[in-house]
C-alpha cells in the first residue's frame, strides 16, 4: 500500500467508531472464569470465532483465550487430552488482555490490531466491563464500505 | 486457584479445619458400626493415640454398607440405630463424626447427626447423591471413584457447588488397574488440588483388591505404611484409615482394615512426613518446575 492511499483511507473513515462495527455482546463469545476449556472451544465454534473473552460475574474482562493459546498449550503441556479439556479455561488464558473502548476511531483500532498482530479486540466500557468484540473482518468491512461510499460521492 | 479450607464443627472444642497449610487431620474408625460398645471402644482407643500424637481427628463408621459384594455380608445396623450410636460417640468422646450414605433419601438424617457426610466412591458422580450431600449443609467428603480420572472429579465438585456446597474434601482411594486390582497414582494429589479443595489419602481402601476373593475383597495391608508416607510426601491435608482392634473378626473390610496396634506407627510417620512437607514448602516454595 502506498502512503497516499493510506492517507485517503484514514481520512475517509474518520468518523467511523468501534461501536459502529463491533459485535454486540450477545454475538461475542463470553465465558465466566469457571468455564471449562471444552465448553470454551465449543463456544468459539458456535460463534465461528477464534477467541473467547473471559469475564467475572460482573462482566469485567479478566482474560482472553484464543485458538493460538490453545495450540501453544497443546504443544507444551503434556496433559492427557481429557485433563486439558477439564481445565478451567482461565488457567490457559492471557490475563490483562489488550482491550479498547467503543468510542475509539475504527482506524485507530485497526492500527492497534495491526501493531499487536491480533484479529479480535474486546470492547469494554469505562469500568472494563465487556460490551462487545471488534473482529478484524467487520472492521475491514466497515472501512471498505466507507471507502466505497466516499468514491461514490466523488 | 484459591486454596479452600473446610470447617468442621467439633463437639465441646474448637472447630477442625482441613486445608492447605493446616495440620494433618485423621479420619478413622471401624468400617462399619458393629455395635455401640465396639464403636465407643474404638473411639476411645483411636482418640488416645491421636491425643498422644497431637492429631485432630474425626470418627468414621458407616451404618449401612450398601456396596458389599455378597448379599450375605454384614450390611450394617441401619440408619436409625447407626446414627444414634454415632451421636452418642460424638457426645461421649467430644469428637466429630462422619458416615457415608448410599441413598439420597438418607442424606438429610445423616447430615443432622454427622459433622461431615461422605459420598461413596462408586457413587461419586451420581447427581442425586451429590444434591443430597450438598443439601445437608455439612462438609462433603467426596471419594474419587476407582474408575474416575482425578481431573474429572472437577465435574462432581461443580455439581456440589451448583447445589450450594463448596466445603469439599477430595479423597484418593485407588484407581482400577485391570480387574480386582487398585493402584495409587500419586499424581492424583496435585491434580485434585488444582480444584483448590483439600485432598485426603484413604490408606486402607487403596490397598484393597476389590472382590478378589470371589464374593469379598482382599487386600495387601502390608503396603499401608509405604503408600501413606508417599501420599503425605506428595501433599495431603487429611488421612483416612479404617482401624479395627481385631481385624480378623471385623464385620466389614476384614482384609484391609488397619490393626489398631499399628495406628500409632502409621499415623506418627504420616504426621512427620506432613510436617516435613510443610517445612520444605516454606524453604523451597510450591512445586513448580516448568520452564517459563
Amino acid at each position: 500500500m502506498q502512503n497516499g492511499e493510506k492517507t485517503v483511507s484514514i481520512q475517509s473513515d474518520r468518523d467511523l467508531k468501534v461501536a459502529d462495527v463491533m459485535l454486540p455482546i450477545d454475538m461475542a463469545p463470553l465465558a465466566d472464569e469457571s468455564t471449562i476449556l471444552k465448553d470454551v472451544l465449543e463456544a468459539m465454534d458456535r460463534h465461528r470465532l477464534g477467541v473467547v473473552c473471559i469475564v467475572d460475574q460482573k462482566k469485567h474482562l479478566t482474560g482472553i483465550l484464543t485458538e493460538g493459546d490453545v495450540r501453544r498449550k497443546l504443544l507444551h503441556v503434556q496433559k492427557p487430552f481429557a485433563a486439558l479439556l477439564a481445565d478451567d479455561a482461565i488457567i490457559h488464558a492471557v490475563r490483562s488482555p489488550i482491550s479498547i473502548t467503543a468510542d475509539v476511531q475504527l482506524i485507530d483500532a485497526l492500527d492497534l490490531m495491526g501493531e499487536k498482530k491480533i484479529w479480535d479486540l474486546p470492547v469494554v466500557d469505562g469500568d472494563t466491563r465487556v460490551i462487545g468484540l471488534l473482529h478484524l473482518h467487520q472492521a475491514i468491512r466497515g472501512v471498505l464500505d466507507t471507502l466505497q461510499q466516499s468514491k461514490n460521492s466523488l | 486457584m484459591i486454596n479452600k479450607t473446610i470447617h468442621l464443627k467439633s463437639p465441646h472444642i474448637d472447630e477442625i479445619q482441613i486445608g492447605h497449610g493446616k495440620d494433618l487431620v485423621l479420619i478413622a474408625g471401624p468400617c462399619a458400626i458393629e455395635s455401640r460398645d465396639h464403636s465407643m471402644k474404638m473411639a476411645d482407643m483411636i482418640g488416645s493415640v491421636c491425643d498422644k500424637l497431637g492429631v485432630r481427628w474425626i470418627f468414621k463408621a458407616c451404618y449401612d454398607k450398601d456396596c458389599r459384594s455378597s448379599p450375605s455380608s454384614f450390611h450394617g445396623l441401619g440408619l436409625e440405630e447407626g446414627l444414634k450410636i454415632l451421636a452418642d460417640v460424638r457426645e461421649a468422646h467430644g469428637v466429630p463424626v462422619t458416615s457415608d450414605f448410599s441413598d439420597p433419601s438418607w442424606g438429610s438424617a445423616t447430615g443432622e447427626v454427622c459433622d461431615m457426610v461422605q459420598v461413596p466412591a462408586y457413587l461419586c458422580r451420581q447427581t442425586s447423591m451429590l444434591r443430597a450431600a450438598a443439601a445437608t449443609g455439612k462438609p462433603v467428603h467426596l471419594k474419587k471413584g476407582q474408575f474416575m480420572s482425578p481431573w474429572n472429579m472437577k465435574n462432581s465438585c461443580r455439581k456440589l457447588e451448583t447445589f450450594g456446597n463448596d466445603q469439599i474434601l477430595l479423597t484418593e482411594r485407588g484407581t482400577f488397574f485391570g480387574y480386582n486390582m487398585l493402584v495409587n497414582d500419586m499424581r492424583c494429589f496435585p491434580i485434585m488440588q488444582e480444584t483448590g479443595y483439600p485432598v485426603c489419602y484413604d490408606a486402607t481402601h487403596s490397598i484393597q483388591l476389590p472382590t478378589s476373593m470371589g464374593n469379598i475383597s482382599g487386600g495387601q495391608r502390608e503396603f499401608i505404611p509405604h503408600l501413606t508416607r508417599a501420599a503425605a510426601a506428595c501433599g495431603i491435608e487429611a488421612l483416612f484409615m479404617e482401624v479395627h482392634d481385631d481385624p480378623p473378626s471385623a464385620m466389614s473390610d476384614a482384609n484391609t482394615v488397619l490393626d489398631f496396634k499399628y495406628l500409632e506407627l502409621v499415623l506418627a510417620q504420616a504426621k512427620a512426613m506432613h510436617e516435613m512437607r510443610s517445612e520444605l514448602r516454606a524453604k523451597w516454595g510450591e512445586d513448580c518446575v516448568h520452564p517459563e
